[in-house]
């Protein structure tokens, strides 16, 4: 057996085939399942290990990113989603992804799981959308189980609403104490560890997004998504400096992610493949 | 918008006012609405907004009344307001997106509620500015309607409101019969009062087939009117007959004068003679070019698995109209060419190049045109959704700036799509396997009377009468859908052939398919429409969006549907394909058009044209005089500050060039990633190392002096950028895409000889150029029209060719990049640098300065395409071995210019000695050897330990060690010793980055 990954399509989604390529390379068999597939029961959540809701468009952003798709999952797959947290199988969200799991408020989320939005995806105070390359910084103490003993990694941020907020600032001294603010932008001249609450200048941080947040978890660790484009960066030959270091060529800083998940779903359902 | 957020919708918009248009206004804040025509309660209503409108974290919604009454949302009165929306039938996608969300929440209502939307300005501090005006900055009047609150309404609460865009209802009406009996004269008002755009012999053409007695008896049989023909045929002949379908001047008999040499001879179709023929010929010797010129675009094999394709159009007419759908329009429109090709390719790289008139242009603008900063934004805005949108990374583009684009800009839109070599059931993907039986399929969006007359609107210049239903939205994520539908539908077997709804819509579609088995039915009445009541001929011409024509057999049907209900995705079948020799097109049970294949693709007649060449004459260049290092210094700064050469990052940015997970070489480079690549490379399939390589040359300027000059420097800088980035010779294809003025003698363009000679000669060099290279032309289009005559002013674009590129990359771990990497790195100019500036951006820049007294005359730069390729094949192999630590086109602006944009992706200077160069031209004086722009050059930087292997390597071509990546910020250039170029590097990139920076809400 081998673990199994639901990467989710249609609607604008558009990352769906790097994304189920990359858990590929990190040992997994993925599958690009149209939504509709999984709302009609032709194929259930249940038959797998670890779902992905890529970035894209979906239904265009026209009415906020994310937040008809969020309608989708929420109206439609919710007691689906909710069985598969609550069986320990990780979700992860990549920018479109991200923007539709805190829409549809699994993310940051709480230990009900009871879909309520209490953060929100705005506007870049830039005013518009960008494709550029960032350096995040991790968490070190947190539950995420996608990102366990990472530190740092560069991947490019491609999105005009990345700018992370709520209405309660008190909820965000509190999912920081969770260990919930788990990736932040960081300047790369700054020795590590560096993430800061304080907000980095433009376009270090390229959304201003509140405390230089990039992405979160949920209260169990196993509900995570972000802005930026880990996938993006499977190969060393992706990155944005590549052609100016000194490397051996292989996998790309982003694959850390997928193999935490990938490791973590193995030894959570005893795989051996 | 909560408490301690930003509306930076509102917020750009003032910026963009400022940037634009240099107003000042204290805030602008934005409101979003949504009409609903819905019979629903409050409670359904509040539901509404809280679960689909209205973000509960960020926005605060209202219903039934102004969000403006909200004290909460505007605690001031403004100072005024302004509302715009969409007019009846234009595409409005956040209201498609919002009756989505609706049927999610309401699946019962979703059926009858129809939903539009509109978005409100609301302005504090706005100062004495005339608001008809303001309102004209934010909407376009062709496709929006617009009210406005001014002071005084406001005082009082009184806000605009906009009506429901409803569709005036309109009735069926039969097609009528064209009495074609009549004479020349009235043929003619018969054409242009049609927007037919055929002319008289085209009419005559068409009135002699419906003289015929074999066609008259058929017709009878049909229920035809026997002796002449319905709207339905007349519209769509005039498709099928269209320059932009049937390409008329490319395909005319043309009888060519030069003056210069005395030739004078007849040239049987410029396309088949220099484009068709060379690639149909070196077809014969390789065994990778598999599809050329029959298919929507060129597929070459790129490896035993994969083929590539590619296809560049232009979309230059609507863009004028309206820059944002008209672009959009474009890029997604290309899009579906690939999509059509073979049995379906999946786009997986977008190129974008674009004309438009200087951003800070202040010359005459003749009424009914956008100033050039407003084309630039809508045409950039509307490319940027289009391909976002669809998840297909804008990898390689550029943007041209001259007076002359005012009029049209021209908007070229390209895509690299990727199929299998082989489909599962062991087809080749590249083939299309139709049948006569076969059912015919249209996918997609639906059709209305947007884009009626695309086609022949195309194929005439611009007027104040140019008709707005010529102009439409994109809407990428119906499209989306399609794409995602339709290649699963490949990979399962069950499409025979596929082509895209573009120009002439349904009529050429399926007309053109029909040319493959022979023939094919058609039931108007069964296509489905936006909108009730198109007569027959609109249904067949419109140019709606999103639309694929898909044949399928008998046997897959019942799949095909169930694939297309899966995804959203509306699939009717319209017609099938026959073998009965005829386009037989029905409404229902009435026949409506009985049009032979024959007469219909080859019945066009062909053109006869008159081509004269005398070379121009023009003033030479004025040089100031006595030029110090530091003066040298600041006109290198001036050049890297002109539109043509400064910086696109802001507009590049905002592209996505890395979706798919493919990007090796970016758009931008360096250690500050703002160095400008050369051209992209992509490894397409994730994880392996295989890559292509996409590139562009455009050379407009020279056309000013010679058109044969242009052509052979666009293909020239195409190869060298792919060359840089080390593309494998060996196997390289390419594109033409002309956009021309009109080249046909009349009334109104009395000098059509010359522009036509500058046409001959153009083809002559891509001919001689592509043969030199072996790079074949796979495919191509051209747009012969982009002439604009508003305010009786007729304003034509300098003849352009782009010449696009695609080709194979071996190892993408090999590839290089532009930026110098190391201090102290050797640098070498490789190629021969001769004096030739005329033409040149330096020449273009001492004019504007001089206020025209400089000249642009000179020697335009020459090729000598079999000492290049020895040049470039030597280069490759040394990129290939690793050697090259950088390599950088040396184009615009020349050697100085490059060396430049090197440093900037090190941050640091150069120290460059040029005396060697002289040797290749007793001529050469400094301006030529730093601001020349002769072709077959690169700079490249070599670290000092490889510097051995490498000159080895290149000791049989032009390479000359020219100094070295130096410490400090300065670029320092020598001639014997004696300094004649020093600047800071920090100065020119600052110089270089604030030309185009669109701004932002900061």
């Amino acid at each position: 057996m081998t673990v199994k990954v639901a990467v989710l399509t249609g609607f604008g989604i558009n990352c769906d085939r790097e994304t189920a390529a990359v858990f590929e390379m990190a040992g997994a068999k993925s599958e690009r399942i149209h939504v509709n597939k999984i709302v009609n029961g032709e194929i259930k959540l249940d038959d797998f290990h670890i779902m992905a809701v890529p970035g894209g468009f979906s239904f265009g952003d026209h009415l906020g990113s994310g937040r008809l798709m969020g309608n989708r999952l929420r109206f439609g797959l919710r007691e689906q989603v909710r069985k598969f947290v609550k069986d320990k199988k990780p979700i992860i969200g990549i920018c479109n992804g991200f923007q539709v799991l805190v829409k549809m408020g699994l993310l940051p989320g709480d230990d009900d799981i009871s879909f309520e939005q209490t953060a929100s995806l705005t506007l870049n105070d830039s005013g518009h959308y960008e494709d550029r390359w960032v350096t995040l910084e991790f968490e070190k103490d947190s539950q995420c189980i996608w990102t366990k003993g990472l530190t740092r990694m560069r991947v490019p941020v491609r999105h005009g609403e990345g700018k992370f907020v709520t209405n309660n600032k008190n909820l965000l001294d509190k999912w920081d104490k969770s260990g919930q603010l788990v990736v932040r932008y960081v300047d790369p001249i700054d020795t590590y560890p560096s993430k800061s609450d304080e907000l980095l200048p433009y376009p270090l941080s390229p959304n201003a997004s509140w405390r230089n947040i990039a992405g979160v978890c949920d209260p169990s660790g196993l509900v995570f998504g972000l802005m930026p484009h880990p996938e993006a960066n499977h190969s060393t030959w992706l990155g944005a400096t590549w052609t100016r270091e000194n490397l051996e060529h292989g996998e790309g800083e982003g694959m850390a992610l997928f193999h935490n998940a990938v490791n973590y779903a193995k030894s959570q359902f005893s795989i051996n493949d | 918008m909560g408490g301690g957020l930003r509306d930076v919708r509102g917020d750009t918009i003032k910026s963009q006012l400022k940037t634009d248009y240099n107003l000042e206004i204290k805030e602008v804040r934005s409101i979003m609405g949504y009409q609903i025509n819905s019979p629903l309660t409050d409670n359904q209503l509040s539901k509404l907004v809280d679960d689909l409108f209205t973000d509960p974290i960020i926005e605060i919604g209202s219903f039934n009344s102004s969000l403006l009454d909200n004290k909460e949302a505007f605690e001031i009165t403004p100072e005024a307001v302004i509302t715009v929306g969409f007019r009846p039938g234009v595409t409005d996608n956040r209201a498609t997106a919002a009756h989505d969300g609706f049927a999610t929440i309401f699946p019962e209502l979703s059926k009858k509620a129809r939903i539009s939307t509109t978005i409100s300005y609301v302005f504090f501090g706005l100062g004495d500015v005339d608001l008809n005006w303001l309102s004209n900055q934010l909407h376009n009047s062709l496709i929006e309607t617009v009210v406005i609150a001014d002071n005084n309404d406001c005082m009082i609460g009184d806000w605009p409101e906009l009506g429901f865009p409803e569709l005036k209802e309109i009735e069926y009406s039969p097609p009528s019969i064209i009495d074609l009996n009549v004479s020349d004269s009235e043929l003619i008002e018969i054409s242009e009062k049609g927007l037919l755009a055929l002319n008289l012999e085209e009419m005559k053409t068409i009135q002699a087939n419906y003289q015929d007695p074999k066609v008259q008896e058929k017709r009878k049989k049909l229920g035809l009117p026997p002796n002449f023909p319905t709207d339905v045929e007349l519209e769509c002949l005039a498709q099928s007959w269209s320059e932009h379908c049937k390409h008329k001047i490319f395909a005319a008999k043309i009888h060519h004068i030069d003056n210069e040499t005395g030739e004078d001879s007849e040239i049987d179709s410029l396309f088949k003679t220099y484009i068709m023929r060379p690639a149909l010929e070196m077809q014969q010797k390789v065994d990778w070019l598999l599809s050329l010129f029959h298919d929507n675009s060129g597929v070459i094999e790129w490896t035993p698995e994969w083929s590539l394709c590619m296809k560049a159009e232009t979309h230059n007419s609507p863009s004028a109209l309206d820059p944002f759908g008209g672009a959009m329009t474009g890029i997604v429109g290309v899009n579906r060419d690939i999509l059509g090709t073979g049995l379906g390719a999946r786009p997986i790289a977008n190129t974008d190049v674009f004309c438009f008139g200087p951003p800070d242009y202040n010359g005459h603008l003749p009424e009914g045109l956008f100033h050039p900063s407003r084309v630039m934004r809508g045409v950039h805005a509307g490319v940027r959704a289009g391909g976002n949108e669809s998840g297909i990374p804008t990898v390689n583009g550029a943007i041209i700036f001259d007076d002359r684009y005012i009029g049209k800009p021209l908007v070229y839109c390209g895509t690299v799509g990727i199929l299998p070599r082989y489909l599962p059931d062991g087809r080749e993907s590249h083939i299309k396997t139709p049948h006569a039986g076969d059912l015919i399929y249209m996918v997609g969006g639906r059709v209305g009377s947007d884009g009626i007359h695309g086609a022949t609107f195309s194929s005439l210049e611009l007027t104040d009468e140019s008709p707005s239903s010529a102009v439409q939205i994109g809407d990428p994520i119906t499209q989306k859908k399609m794409v995602d539908m339709l290649l699963e539908a490949r990979d399962l077997g069950l499409i025979q052939v596929i082509t895209d709804n573009g120009a002439g819509g349904l009529s050429s579609s399926v007309g053109e398919m029909a040319e493959l088995t022979g023939g094919a039915n058609l039931d108007l009445s069964k296509v489905p429409l936006k909108q009730l009541g198109l007569s027959a001929w609109e249904i067949l011409v419109s140019e709606s969006q999103e639309r694929m024509t898909v044949g399928v057999s008998e046997e897959n049907i019942v799949e095909f549907e169930k694939l297309a209900a899966l995804h959203e995705v509306e699939a009717t079948i319209v017609g099938e394909f026959t073998n009965s020799g005829t386009f037989l097109v029905s409404y229902g049970e009435q026949v409506v058009a009985d049009l032979p294949i024959s007469f219909l693709h080859d019945g066009c007649p062909q053109l006869q044209l008159e081509s004269e060449w005398t070379p121009p004459i023009h003033a030479p260049i004025e040089f100031p005089n006595d030029c110090g290092a530091g003066a040298m210094g600041l006109i290198l700064e001036r050049l890297m500050a002109r539109p043509n050469i400064a910086s696109k990052e802001w507009w590049v940015r905002s592209y996505d060039h890395e979706v798919i997970g493919q990007s090796v070489i970016k758009p931008f480079g360096g250690v500050n990633h703002d160095a400008p690549g050369d051209a992209a490379v992509i490894a397409p399939i994730q994880g392996e190392t295989h890559g292509a390589v996409i590139s562009c040359g455009i050379m407009p300027r020279y056309s000013d002096l010679d058109a044969y000059a242009m052509a052979a420097a666009s293909v020239d800088e195409a190869v060298r950028n792919a060359v840089c980035v080390g593309v494998d010779l060996d196997r390289i294809a390419g594109l033409d895409n002309f956009c021309w003025p009109d080249p046909v003698e009349s009334e109104k363009t009395p000098d059509g000889r010359f522009k036509l000679a500058q046409l001959v000669r153009a083809n002559r060099a891509l001919e001689d150029v592509c043969r030199a290279y072996s790079l074949p032309c796979i495919s191509g289009k051209d747009s012969m029209k982009n002439d604009a005559t508003l305010d009786g002013e007729k304003i034509s674009v300098p003849p352009t060719l782009l010449f696009s590129l695609m080709g194979n990359h071996p190892d993408v771990r090999n590839a290089t990049s532009s930026d110098f990497k190391t201090n102290g790195d050797i640098i070498y100019l490789l190629g021969e640098s001769k004096q030739e500036l005329g033409a040149s951006e330096l020449s273009y820049m001492f004019q504007r300065e001089s206020q025209g007294s400089s000249g642009i005359g000179g020697a335009v730069p020459k090729i000598n395409p079999e000492r290049n390729l020895s040049l470039y094949k030597a280069l490759t192999k040394a990129i290939h071995s690793g050697l090259v630590a950088s390599a950088h086109d040396c184009s615009e602006g020349g050697l100085a210019v490059a060396l430049a944009e090197s440093c900037f992706g090190i941050d640091a200077g150069a120290e460059i000695e040029i005396s060697k160069l002289s040797e290749y031209d007793e001529n050469l004086d400094v301006w030529g050897a730093l601001f020349g722009e002769s072709l077959g050059r690169i700079v490249v930087s070599i670290n000092p330990k490889n510097v051995l292997e490498f000159e080895k390597l290149m000791e049989n071509v032009a390479c000359d060690n020219i100094g070295f990546v130096g410490e400090s910020d300065e670029i320092s250039i020598k001639n014997n010793g004696k300094l004649v170029l020093s600047h800071s590097v920090n100065e020119l990139r600052k110089a270089w980055k604030g030309t185009l920076d669109g701004g932002n809400s900061e």
